[in-house]
């Protein structure tokens, strides 16, 4: 491998050599215009904790590295790749796929002119909302699902653009063990009609089909399931976007094709119910009104058995907790928060279609769910606006888990055999999973201090969305509290204040943040989470979870390093979650780019 | 299992790495982005028709980020008066949030111009792994960088514009 990359770099500073056509003096000055390096590395050194238990793994020092280089060879081609170390591990609970050392990550050449772009090797891509397919990276969460072969994007007019993919997806240092086709059009109807009345009006359409291979298991004592596993699954999507004055309104629907369900009864152990099939589909509705000083936008949802790996034997959920190999992106629909102590009963969205008890089955099949958004700017001058303006935010949301009813014909549970299917209702909200109330009211009261207030009234059916029990709510109101003031050349200081109340659960929790600027480039901070209450969940009760650290910026580099202890937990980024445990050590980050 | 060995292998990758410090990337990435009406466009059409303008990288759920951006929008109008600098809001939401985006900035007022970078191609092509990330670009070349906002950071940016001005 070493030798692999040693050769890439070779090929790469040659090119760069060889690219520029004017004088020699000036050929450093050309590289240097036209190469992007950027480097990040997350380190971490694990310690035992006497409050919270040792550390139990082997590798105490860990570490994510990235090294990204791209380069523009000419005007139309440019060329990149990227090397990951996770030396000797990567950070604890990351993808087990990243078992190498050393690598390069992905790699990639590509051609743009104005009407054709096309890009050899990884290639990142996102059809309509991302419902039907979506590759993408994230390195706080050690995602990195991109795609290897070829994309082409060709736009024969400036209404329309046609998108033509071939790939295998990536899998570690590795790719899967399937094909990925797709294609989609996006048409510009208002600008291909010169339509003077519409700000916008668009239509798309996609297809995403899966290859792959399906291995029928051998069942003893039971007949074989006469039925066939689709090699191809075949997805279908659909888009339109419209925008008169200040309404809009953007429609997504999603056929996902038939395919065997995971027959999850054994946790580790992956198999097919082999004589059922399931199809999938996805409805998302986005209306919303604005014009200056005021937003309303509400979003629906609706998804029913819509995950989509590129290898069957991944959508065992229980065994790929990093969801690896997902090939589309199903985000929960509820406001992302900053604050520590609004992460902690955080919602994640259920799109797939699992069996969970098989006594008297208890099916998920999916959610559905309504978003609100409202944003209001008081104005100058007026009674609440003050002498600067206040800007309210409000969010609403609510998610069910979809109602079904079951038929077992044959009675067979969970082998091969079993038959069982299901029915839902479209529009049932009756089964609550989730929802959540808040309001932010932020507030300039002079030019040097600001502050932010926020208030969250949360529900969240922990019963049903973490175990395979009853409904039972946790109801918990969380408030906020924080202030910013700035005093000469970017020296400043910020003080946040949280409380989370309820009754249930592990009952109630304190944290804040203290923060010091010294100047723009170097701060320091001190933050705590507490669970001052006593209750029958004690895990946590009586730990401070408190972080104390550090950041130098200039320019595009930043270096941070943090002491603390950190709640086991979601940790999420837009959307996508992965579980990690509790853990206390020394962290660094490290990025720039050059 | 052998810290002094890893390290080694660490700063060995740190090391290679900082060959490349002398360079600098000042052309724009070619990716693409997009208009809140959803029409495409590039950073190097936007750069081609605006001889000075400052990019910013955000996201709705970005505490600081809209810190900056509510700082820069007490001052736009000053700021135009005054440099005729254009500020373009790029959102690295994806579609999680993407659809507050639209509410958003008319809710708060915003009057800069907003671009929408749905699965992080541009946030990718500038090599950047947090938000708020802030360039100028002037004449079509990157000219300055900075990652992170604090308080006042502002008042730097608008120096900065001033000097690049004259």
């Amino acid at each position: 491998m070493n030798k692999y990359i040693v050769t890439v770099v070779i090929f790469f500073i040659s090119i760069a050599s060889h690219s520029q056509e004017t004088e020699k003096t000036s050929t450093f000055n050309e590289i240097k215009d036209r190469i992007n390096v950027s480097l990040e590395s997350n380190s971490q050194w694990y310690l035992n904790d006497s409050e919270t238990g040792d550390f139990e793994e082997e590798e105490k020092l860990r570490a994510s590295s990235y090294l990204r280089i791209d380069y523009q060879i000419s005007n139309r081609f440019s060329s990149g790749f990227q090397i990951e170390s996770y030396v000797p591990e990567p950070l604890f609970n990351y993808s087990k796929l990243f078992d190498k050392e050393i690598g390069i990550g992905t790699f990639y050449l590509n051609y743009k002119t104005k009407k054709l772009d096309i890009t050899l090797g990884h290639f990142y891509v996102q059809f309509g909302s991302g419902l039907i397919l979506r590759s993408w990276e994230d390195r706080a969460l050690g995602v990195n699902n991109a795609l290897k072969g070829a994309k082409i994007i060709y736009d024969p007019t400036n209404y329309l653009r046609l998108t033509t993919l071939y790939g295998k997806q990536r899998k570690g240092f590795d790719v899967s063990n399937s094909n990925i086709f797709g294609f989609e059009t996006q048409f510009d109807i208002a600008n291909a009609l010169q339509l003077e009345t519409l700000n916008s009006f668009q239509l798309g359409m996609s297809y995403v089909g899966k290859q792959e291979e399906f291995k029928k298991e051998v069942a003893t004592g039971v007949s074989q399931p006469a039925l066939e596993i689709p090699e191809l699954v075949n997805s279908f999507g659909a888009y339109l976007n419209l925008e008169y004055k200040n309404l809009y309104s953007n429609f997504e629907y999603i056929y996902k094709g038939e395919d065997a369900r995971l027959n999850n009864i054994t946790p580790n152990q992956v198999s097919f119910s082999e004589a059922a099939l399931f199809d999938g589909n996805a409805i998302t509705w986005n209306i919303g009104y604005s014009r200056k000083g005021f937003g309303i936008g509400s979003t629906f949802r609706r998804l029913e058995n819509m995950r989509f790996y590129s290898e069957r034997n991944f959508s065992n959920v229980i065994n790929n907790p990093t969801s690896d190999l997902s090939m589309n992106y199903l985000p929960a629909l509820t406001k992302q928060h900053d604050y520590t102590l609004a992460n902690i009963y955080l919602y994640q969205a259920q799109p797939g279609l699992t069996v969970v008890s098989y006594e008297s089955p208890l099916i998920k099949s999916g959610e559905i769910g309504e978003s609100l958004d409202v944003f209001y700017n008081i104005k100058k001058g007026t009674l609440f606006g003050g002498k600067y303006g206040t800007k309210l935010s409000l969010n609403w949301s609510y998610w069910a888990n979809l109602k079904s009813t079951y038929t077992d014909p044959s009675g067979i549970p969970y082998f091969v055999g079993d038959d069982l299917t299901y029915e839902t209702e479209l529009l049932n909200f009756e089964n609550k999973l989730y929802s959540e109330i808040n309001v932010e009211i932020r507030k300039k009261w002079t030019p040097k201090l600001k502050s932010i207030f926020t208030y969250i009234n949360l529900n969240y059916n922990k019963g049903f969305l973490e175990s395979k029990g009853a409904d039972s709510f946790v109801k918990a109101w969380i408030g906020i509290a924080e202030s910013t003031y700035k005093f000469k050349r970017g020296k400043s200081v910020r003080l946040e204040l949280q409380h989370l109340s309820t009754n249930d659960d592990a009952k109630n929790w304190v944290g804040g943040t203290l923060e010091y600027f010294f100047n723009s480039k170097f701060g320091l901070y001190l933050n705590d989470s507490y669970n001052y209450e006593e209750s029958k969940i004690t895990e946590n009760t009586k730990i401070h979870f408190f972080n104390l650290g550090g950041s130098f910026t200039k320019g595009s580099t930043r270096v941070g390093i943090n002491y603390g202890r950190q709640r086991g937990g979601l940790l999420c980024v837009g959307g996508v979650c992965r579980p990690v445990s509790k853990n206390t050590g020394v962290t660094l980050n490290f990025v720039t780019t050059f | 299992m052998n810290i002094k060995n890893n390290m080694k292998k660490i700063i060995c990758l740190l090391v290679f790495s900082l060959n490349f410090i002398l360079f600098a990337q000042r052309q724009l990435p070619n990716t693409s982005l997009k208009t809140l009406s959803g029409a495409n466009t590039t950073l190097s059409e936007i750069a081609a028709e605006n001889e000075l303008i400052v990019v910013s990288l955000w996201a709705t759920w970005c505490v600081p980020c809209k810190n900056e951006l509510d700082a820069v929008a007490d001052v736009y109008d000053d700021w135009v008066s005054e440099t005729g600098v254009k500020y373009f809001a790029v959102s690295i939401d994806d579609s999680r949030t993407a659809k507050r985006v639209k509410p958003m900035i008319n809710g708060k007022g915003w009057e800069f111009e907003i671009l929408l970078d749905e699965n992080s191609d541009l946030k990718r092509a500038f090599g950047v792994s947090t938000v708020p990330y802030t360039v100028i670009i002037k004449s079509g070349e990157i000219v300055y960088k900075h990652t992170g906002y604090t308080s006042g950071f502002e008042d730097e940016l608008y120096d900065r514009i001033v000097a690049l001005k004259n």
